[in-house]
């Protein structure tokens, strides 16, 4: 399900947070009603910290990560570090890594399986990505530009990217990725699709401003609508069919 | 953000910061790489002082800025059709064309030509104009989305500021543009520098933001006369009560403030007779215009006691960052003051201030005067 959120009047949550299938990082600041939109939908199944990254409130533009780990930038104090490693699952590696674009929420878009980045990372940070993460890493631009991971969002079940996209580049992208991907915007036309929105395989948040439409396409492209039978028995498919023979 | 083509490399600093503050940060070397020099075109002088201008942005930053090519837009463009352009042709000379010092820059004055150009507010300036609104209450949350459409949808009175744009259609079709979405419009419709409209509280009195903007106001009056002309403003009076609001960031070149008020009031007396239903009419015949805005107020100087004397005579007791306000403030029947609640700019030379909210209620029988005033010290 997705739902709308504001962090202080803002609609660029995925400025403030950063959402995963195995954790959430959340802004510290901000009213308390952010925090526990997050909580309402995730403490169940994951656990949802509060954290500054380099004192900053913009964690979701600065670190990237996907179940396996978490990348933050040479920025991150050593106390932030920590409180972030006893906070998050073991299984998470978080690392800190020296990288002259320190803002690797935007630079880099991730899901479990795959990483896009930013044409001029360092070889270092690629591998940093491929360990840490577990990914393939994929250099590449959207609708020309650099700055992957703020043009484009995308999860393990589907993906959003810039509106500008072309055809040609969309069918590319979705070969590389390996999901479903569709061109399209969010808060009432923003391009910055993953500042406007965070999202994980079974929930998205997104800016208050987000029309109707937008909210019913990322529902559709990630797959966020649970309960409906056609849903359930498409997973279901093959292991009825095989009972049935 | 331009889509098409590679942007050249930004340095580190940049990747965190919106498209939109991407786009004002200009040096001297890119300035002079795109611009050739056009003497008979209107210009309007926003001179860059690197320091503690840009909103959101330490200063040496804003100095080690590398081209970018949404810059394009920074260019001398062809002269704008809109009425009121501000023309001045008296450049600060050289000091832009030396190209790639960047060491031998890094002191002086940067200046750069700019066309700024007023258009009628549309509903594609959506972003731009929720961008300059953010701060107008504290950081409770309120309908500021709704308070946006209403101040897009009045066209007749309202006036947004953007630089000058060469496309014909975009000005002939009265701001509806090329329907699908153009390129060079979209650039364009983010970089909004200023907003100025007035919305009449009687007429949107059942609008959600207007009652929240309402509700807001009467929790931080902490004076209970002021408290008590403000419910009477808002609630017996408010039909014949606007509220001006005026919003710009800090490198707005002052030299087209009389402009901007002037259009604006101007607009007033014009829908006061060419609205089409009598009530629309009535609804622009103001007898008060109210006036939300922030001041910076000295903290209690309890240190500066022990320093000389001319310490404290320098500080001012009170900095308006918008000019007019002072006027305003002068001129106002009553006022009050407010704490702000959200962080604090850390600014240097700021940090002896705290930022206040400052609430204030003009007559219309004042404005002439207030007019008079501006343009007085406009042009010091």
């Amino acid at each position: 399900m997705a739902t709308r959120i504001q962090f202080e009047n803002n609609c660029e949550v995925g400025v403030f947070s950063k959402l995963t299938n195995a954790y959430c990082l959340v802004a510290i600041g901000g009213s308390e009603n952010f925090y526990s939109a997050f909580e309402a939908e995730l403490a169940d199944a994951i656990p949802v910290v509060k954290t500054s990254i380099g004192g900053t409130r913009i964690i979701g533009r600065l670190c990237v990560g996907n179940k396996n780990g978490l990348l933050l930038p040479h920025t991150t104090t050593d106390q932030e570090l920590q409180h972030l490693r006893n906070s998050l699952p073991d299984q998470v590696v978080v690392q800190r890594i020296d990288e002259r674009l320190s803002a690797l929420g935007n630079c880099i878009a991730c899901n479990d399986h795959v990483a896009l980045t930013h044409p001029d990372l360092d070889k270092e940070t690629e591998e940093f990505i491929a360990d840490v993460l577990g990914v393939e890493v994929f250099r590449q631009t959207i609708a020309g530009n650099i700055l992957v991971g703020s043009y484009c969002a995308f999860s393990n079940r589907g993906g959003l990217v810039h509106p500008h996209t072309s055809i040609e580049d969309l069918d590319e992208l979705s070969t590389l990725l390996q999901v479903p991907l569709v061109a399209g915007t969010v808060n009432r036309g923003s391009e910055v699709i993953a500042a406007g929105m965070a999202v994980n395989d079974w929930t998205a948040f997104c800016g208050s401003d987000t029309t109707a439409t937008e909210l019913s396409v990322i529902e559709s492209v990630f797959k966020l609508r649970e309960g409906q039978p056609t849903a359930i028995v498409d997973d279901m498919r093959k292991s009825l069919i095989d009972s049935y023979v | 953000m331009p889509p098409g083509g590679r942007k050249p490399k930004l340095p580190p600093t940049f990747a965190a910061l919106s498209p939109f503050a991407r786009s004002i940060i200009f040096t001297a070397a890119s300035a002079s790489a795109k611009r050739p020099p056009r003497p008979h075109a209107a210009a309007a002088e926003t001179p860059r002082q690197g320091q503690d201008d840009m909103p959101r942005q330490p200063p040496k930053r804003a100095r080690r800025a590398e081209p970018s090519s949404d810059d394009e837009e920074e260019e001398e463009r062809g002269s704008s059709e809109s009425e009121d352009e501000e023309e001045e042709e008296d450049s600060f000379g050289t000091s832009e064309s030396d190209g790639d010092g960047d060491g031998e820059s890094s002191e002086e004055l940067e200046t750069v030509q700019a066309d700024f150009a007023f258009f009628d507010p549309k509903p594609t300036d959506f972003h731009g104009v929720r961008l300059l609104l953010k701060t107008y209450l504290d950081s409770k949350p309120w309908d500021l989305t709704g308070f946006v459409d209403i101040i897009l949808a009045q066209t007749t009175v309202g006036t947004v500021v953007k630089l000058a744009d060469d496309d014909d259609d975009h000005d002939h079709h009265q701001g509806q543009g090329n329907g699908a979405a153009d390129k060079k419009n979209s650039n364009d419709d983010d970089d909004l520098f200023g907003l100025i409209s007035v919305l009449s509280l009687g007429r949107y009195a059942e609008h959600r933001c207007i009652k929240d903007i309402k509700e807001y106001l009467l929790s931080v009056c902490a004076d209970k006369d002021a408290k008590k002309q403000l419910r009477s403003l808002l609630e017996g009076k408010a039909s014949s009560v606007g509220l001006l609001v005026c919003r710009r960031f800090v490198n707005f070149p002052y030299e087209l403030l009389p402009k901007l008020y002037d259009a604006l009031f101007d607009e007033v007396s014009w829908a006061t007779e060419d609205e089409p239903t009598k009530e629309l009419q009535d609804s622009f015949r103001f007898k008060h215009y109210l006036l939300v805005v922030r001041m910076l107020e000295r903290k209690t100087p309890a240190k500066h006691k022990s320093k000389s004397i001319k310490d404290d005579d320098d500080d001012e007791p009170v900095i308006y960052p918008k000019l007019e306000d002072e006027i305003f403030h002068e001129l106002s029947s009553w006022s009050f003051t407010f704490p702000i609640r959200s962080e604090q700019s850390a600014q240097q030379e700021m940090k002896n201030y705290k930022e206040m909210g400052l609430v204030m209620a003009i007559k219309a029988e004042a404005i002439p005067k207030f007019r008079k005033k501006l343009e007085a010290l406009v042009s010091e």
